[in-house]
């Protein structure tokens, strides 16, 4: 008969995941329940009106328009940024690769409103440095561009999204071996001709789905619009949305106009999964064999010229108007010396009041959601990479849905959620903890669960067979070898954190405001230059965690090896 | 504020005045004793929660002044009128109760609150000799400081001629993408604006100034900023102190302001101490503290405010109050129809 | 030194049985290949073995210790045995003296320097000796792979596993390498599985090879019992090359197909039963080179195709009246081309019949 027998000895923990499971529904169903009751309450009970008023008025309707306009060309122009710089990157035998995925991450992690505010310095129709520099040369009475546009919004939104094609596509074109357009290569075919004809089709997946992607960060964005639509005279879903905050306030209004926006959202993305497949990435089959770059002759120099020319507009010129601002008494007045003040350092660090706290708040709320993210993201890709429970594949799936949910919605059902007895969360940081955590852990989850799939099972096993448990094998064999991994699961999350403003600002008080928030306030009252030095502190802040991440990962996050 | 007396000099009434004067003198340890009572009950509460639609440096030097002389800390929340009225309606509905003193340059808020009970009653002191128009009877919210709307504009781009002189001016085609306005969605006397507009001359005037496609901002201070920066050329509206009325005077200055002749709104900003007020000791003498002689006139000065305080002087340059034609709206007409005004003004310009 | 028996072994994916109700006695200080093409349920039996699966039902004994049933299964840390993973599976993070001594940190009774001694010793054998500051990812891969043997054999496990522990490597380097596992289990005579593809290195290397097919074990024996009389259609085929010819049984001794007759190897043929003939390309002889003897097979054909290969020449021979085409294996001399008359002998003992 057996002897010593022991079932596994993880089933004791099995009720820490369901305990883990169980937090995470709540996480997400507890808000998008109350979202949905309220979206159809009223005083006389349930009731579809709140629908009918939302959709009937024609203000609102207008409202809906935008965003879709918005959406669509935000995704073509991600496009047609993403895609080239992607397969010259990827591809080609482009100078100065390393320098121009510096810049590109460093678009990626720019938070978008800081990107739109610089973009009204540069290209106000009349006090745009862009344009002044225009109508000088050019003895014109027109700008160049009139950044209050929709054109302009698209613009700039399109900058900040472009990095999430250019990741999707630069990893497929990974592997597409040479072989296949070498093939076409040698039948005739151009060079340009080979990538429209073999190139383009076989990354196509991963095109339509890079477009999903930019799609979905347009929708879902709030700073941008509200720092360059409402001047303009319109709304997206996103100001609108927030406008029914004032008061008095609709919000089951607000919750009625939430819920399409919610239900496009994961529509687009459930399209995105079933191009992907269960790789969540376009494999095109074929070896991946060695792949050698693609000369490009005489086009070398025009290509690069675009290549930063694009850059220039996310990074160079916003981040330069930022620091002039800052270090200027006025920022529309030309550099000179007597325009030079540190002034505007210590007006925003040591007499505006709101400054301090809003920083203490970021910094809590970003090392605690990071900590507690990095910590729930690990243990559930752990659980799912090695099946350590039966029904993981819904664990994995439950971490990484909050990512439907776009952060103003988020912000609304917690709010309805949490401003109510049993538990009401609202007015303390505690709302935005639950809000951030909600947010940012699909993210957290990707980069766990790519750490874990990179610690191979057998060297677990190993372990084992030789005679160390499980929890020894975790401690000593999976922890060090996961280490920088989870510490970039860390980063990731906290870079998140600091610059979320979507969420933020409808969940905060005047007692709970972080730097984003405070930013924000900051341009309604037009205070440019304060802005300008907060926004440098948060970009300070967030590319001394990358720095901190890169040291731990030992390359750059968007996957090259130093 | 030290209430003193000043003895009288008369030897022969001296042996009569002494008692007096010892009373005058007990009274006055009494009231300094009741004032370092209150002072030291303001320092336990430890700070005041106070909600401004001052501008924002304004507010700050004014904080930092209070924190120097009582020692207890002011915790200041800047923001437009409206949104500051949202924020605390906000945090009451969620049972947050962490405002001790709001101002706001809406006088239909005021209202509203005391409508629903949520205001103290609280009569600062010196309050009985404040000018007309800052008193009031009931003893809740009390007119602190006042301001009138004007239209800005850049002397680089208005040339004499071109300079509005009334509000129908701004309807001309000339001015077409060249405005700027504040919202009142944001900012409270705008709502006082355009109902005091729309009393002059019908909605018309707003859909027809609609069409001139007017930027729009948010702070009422903002289209002095847009305007001065050159990004627009004239504000629809602008708050005549703080930047607009610092800025006029520096030398050299491309920023300049019209008194529009068929009246400019006169917009009343009062404070009132919250009912649930958690500091409520630091509120008082706060409020106290607001409406000194001292600081008051510290606002005459550096902000070109006018002033509840009847002993304040003013720069010469001012135009007295008495001297223009000013348009004021009854705070409760402003509480009745400030959501209609709202919308409206979102269907006629977009958002 | 205790033997593994594995009794009706069965581990499902889904609806699919990848080992189905498996049966396999490996003795002691035997080496068994189990040996099938991939998705046969190799690894899967391995993995059963070492216990990071359980099974839906049957067992594994390890001498006279039931290791795992359906309803319970002792950990893999407590199982006594050692594993060659075919990644090798080294920590990346550990120098090669801590790979090779993890292992016995478990083993009570052990001091550091008995530790390290033994570490050395064990290095030595695999000839990595003076290698234990490095890396492994300052080694090759021939090298990694010694130091997982080392690894594997320093605790002296009862049971050894080895999951196609050669296939990463080159070829030239495989076949040292097969001669170097042989020479080890010689020496130390631990009971081992091992596991592979490769029907050259299971030959080489074992005791006797599983022919795996479909979660079932098809035939077990020697190298040599498996090749020259292989029990199935699919263990024919398995291993090395072999012509399959589909007849129906005309006499107890005899098939046809079509014109086609040939008398094999057996004599207790069902008439007029179905049966595959597998004669092997090497066991067939041109009449040319050779008289053959009495009571050969003799047919004749025509040379289709002719495949030089270095030592030997492949030829696929039509065969007349027939749809057959026969592969033959000759010596180089022969030098016959394509479209030559042929006759082919084939001796009855190379037919070989298995049941459908």
């Amino acid at each position: 008969m057996p002897s010593s027998v022991v079932r596994s000895t993880f089933d004791r923990s099995v009720p820490v995941w369901i305990t883990t499971a169980v937090t995470l529904v709540l996480l997400m169903i507890l808000p998008l329940g109350w979202l949905a009751w309220v979206s159809v309450s009223s005083e006389q009970g349930t009731t579809f009106a709140n629908y009918v008023q939302v959709f009937g008025d024609p203000h609102l309707q207008k409202a809906l328009w935008n965003t879709i306009v918005l959406a669509f060309w935000v995704g073509a122009a991600s496009l047609a940024v993403g895609v080239p710089m992607a397969w010259l990157t990827g591809r080609t035998d482009l100078p100065g690769k390393r320098l121009i995925r510096a810049l590109i991450m460093a678009s990626f992690v720019t938070p978008p409103f800081l990107g739109a505010f610089a973009w009204v310095m540069l290209a106000g129709p009349n006090a745009g440095l862009l344009n002044k520099v225009y109508r000088g040369l050019t003895a014109s009475d027109e700008p160049l561009m009139n950044i209050f546009t929709m054109s302009g919004l698209v613009f700039v939104v399109t900058l900040y999204s472009f990095p999430y094609v250019y990741i999707m596509i630069v990893n497929t074109l990974e592997l597409i071996a040479s072989d296949l357009e070498e093939a076409g290569a040698i039948l005739g075919a151009s060079r340009l001709r080979v990538a429209l004809t073999i190139t383009l089709p076989l990354a196509l997946p991963a095109i339509i789905s890079g477009f999903i992607l930019a799609v979905l960060q347009a929708l879902a964005l709030f700073g941008s619009p509200a720092i360059l639509a409402l001047p303009a005279g319109f709304h997206t879903i996103t100001t609108q949305i927030w406008t029914f905050f004032q008061y008095p306030p609709k919000v089951e209004q607000a919750a009625a106009f939430s819920i399409p926006l919610l239900l496009a959202t994961a529509l687009l993305l459930q399209l995105q999964k079933r191009l992907l497949g269960r790789r969540g990435y376009a494999g095109v089959g074929g070896k991946t064999g060695a792949r050698r770059p693609i000369p490009l002759g005489r086009w070398r120099w025009a290509a690069l010229a675009g290549v930063f020319a694009v850059l220039a507009c996310t990074i160079v010129l916003p981040y330069a108007i930022l620091a002039k601002a800052a270090f200027a008494k006025a920022w529309a007045q030309p550099l000179s010396w007597d325009n030079l003040t540190l002034a505007n350092f210590t007006f925003t660090f040591f007499e505006y009041s709101a400054t301090r706290d809003a920083i203490i708040n970021t910094l809590e709320l970003g090392i605690v959601t990071a900590t507690v993210g990095a910590v729930m993201a690990a243990l559930l890709a752990y659980v799912t990479n090695r099946r350590l429970v039966p029904g993981h594949q819904a664990l994995g799936f439950l971490a990484v849905a909050p990512v439907v949910i776009p952060g103003v919605v988020l912000a609304v059902g917690l709010f309805i959620a949490y401003t109510r007895p049993p538990l009401v969360l609202y007015g303390t940081l505690a709302i935005l903890f639950v809000a951030y955590l909600t947010k940012e852990l699909p993210v957290g989850y990707a980069q766990a669960d790519t750490t874990f799939k990179g610690v191979h099972p057998e060297l677990e096993e190993a372990g084992r067979i030789l005679g160390a448990g499980r929890l020894r094998v975790l401690r000593e064999i999976t922890a060090p070898l996961a280490r920088s991994g989870i510490i970039a699961t860390w980063c990731f999350v906290f870079i998140g954190v600091i610059r979320e403003l979507s969420a933020s600002i409808i969940l905060f008080t005047p007692a709970t405001k972080v730097i984003s928030v405070v930013i924000f306030d900051l341009k309604e009252e037009g205070q440019f230059a304060a802005i300008s030095v907060l926004g440098l502190f948060m970009l300070a802040m967030t590319f001394g965690i990358v720095l901190l991440m890169q040291t731990a990962l030992g390359r750059d996050f968007l996957g090259a090896k130093d | 504020m030290k209430r003193s007396r000043s003895a009288s000099s008369s030897s022969s009434a001296r042996k009569r005045l002494a008692p007096l004067v010892l009373l005058a003198l007990v009274l006055a340890a009494g009231g300094a004793s009741a004032q370092d009572a209150r002072v030291a009950e303001a320092r336990r509460e430890g700070k005041v929660v106070w909600h401004t639609a001052l501008a924002l440096d304004s507010a700050q030097r004014l904080a930092t002044r209070f924190e120097q002389t009582y020692g207890v800390k002011v915790e200041v929340h800047r923001s437009g009128s409206e949104r500051i009225l949202q924020r605390v309606m906000q945090e009451l509905a969620a049972g947050i109760k962490n405002a001790d003193v709001v101002n706001t340059s809406d006088t239909g808020h005021y209202v509203l609150l005391r409508r629903k009970n949520l205001l103290a009653r609280y009569t600062p002191a010196g309050a009985e000799r404040f000018a007309d128009g800052f008193r009031d009877p009931d003893g809740y919210a009390w007119g602190w400081r006042a301001f009138p709307i004007v239209v800005p504009y850049n002397t680089r781009h208005v040339a004499g001629a071109d300079v509005p002189h009334t509000w129908k001016d701004l309807l001309e085609p000339k001015w077409k993408n060249r405005l700027v306005m504040s919202h009142p969605g944001y900012a409270g006397s705008v709502v006082t604006q355009i109902i005091a507009l729309e009393k002059l001359y019908g909605w018309d005037f707003w859909a027809q100034l609609a069409k001139n496609r007017v930027m729009l901002v948010q702070s009422i201070h903002d289209p002095g900023r847009t305007v001065l920066s050159g990004e627009r050329a004239a504000g629809v509206n602008g708050a005549d102190y703080g930047l607009l009325y610092t800025e006029r005077r520096r030398p050299g200055t491309t920023l300049a302001a019209a008194y529009p002749r068929d009246g400019v709104p006169l917009i009343f900003s009062p404070t009132a101490i919250m009912s649930f007020a958690p500091h409520p000791s630091a509120a008082r003498l706060f409020t106290d503290f607001i409406f000194t002689r001292e600081i008051q006139q510290l606002l005459a000065d550096g902000e070109g405010l006018y002033v509840a305080h009847p002993d304040v002087t003013y720069p010469a340059d001012r135009p007295k109050l008495s001297e223009l034609k000013v348009l004021v709206v009854d705070p409760d007409e402003i509480d009745r129809r400030t959501e209609d005004v709202k919308k409206r003004f979102v269907e006629l310009f977009g958002a | 030194m205790p033997g593994v028996t594995l009794r009706g072994l069965t581990k499902r994916y889904g609806g699919v049985a990848a080992v189905d109700n498996l049966l396999l006695e490996v003795k002691p200080r035997e080496l068994v290949a189990l040996l099938g093409p991939s998705g046969c349920g190799k690894t899967t039996t391995l993995r059963l073995v070492a216990g990071f699966l359980t099974p839906e039902a049957g067992e594994i004994w390890v001498g006279e210790r039931c290791l795992s049933s359906a309803t319970a299964v002792v950990p893999p840390e407590r199982r006594r045995m050692a594993m060659i993973f075919q990644s090798y599976a080294l920590w990346p993070h550990l120098t090669v003296a801590q790979n090779v001594g993890y292992g016995l940190r478990f083993k009570r009774g052990m001091t550091r320097t008995d530790r390290d001694r033994r570490v050395s010793e064990m290095l030595r054998v695999v000839q990595l000796d003076g290698f234990q500051a490095r890396y492994p990812s300052q080694l090759s891969g021939g090298q990694q792979q010694r130091v997982a043997v080392a690894r594997a054999l320093v605790v002296e496990p009862e049971i050894l596993l080895l999951d196609e522990p050669l296939s990463n490597l080159d070829a030239n380097l495989r076949e040292e390498m097969r001669f170097e596992i042989r020479r080890l289990h010689e020496t130390f005579g631990i009971t081992t599985l091992y596991v592979t593809h490769d029907q050259a290195e299971a030959m080489v290397i074992s005791d006797r090879i599983a022919v795996l097919d479909r979660g079932r074990v098809a035939q077990v024996g020697s190298a040599e019992e498996i090749f020259q009389q292989p029990r199935t259609r699919f263990v024919a085929d398995f291993i090395g090359r072999t012509n399959l010819v589909d007849a129906v049984a005309a006499t107890p001794d005899a098939v046809t197909r079509g014109a086609l007759r040939l008398r094999v190897a057996s004599a207790d043929l069902t008439p007029g039963a179905r049966v595959s003939v597998s004669i092997r390309p090497h066991e067939i002889a041109f009449a040319t080179s050779t008289e053959g003897h009495a009571g050969d097979n003799v047919v004749s054909g025509r040379v289709r195709r002719v495949s030089y290969l270095g030592d030997a020449v492949d030829y696929q021979v039509e065969l007349a009246d027939s749809d057959v085409v026969l592969r033959v294996a000759a010596a180089p001399v022969l030098r016959l081309r394509a479209g030559e008359a042929v006759r082919l002998t084939i001796p009855p003992s190379a037919c070989v019949p298995l049941p459908e």
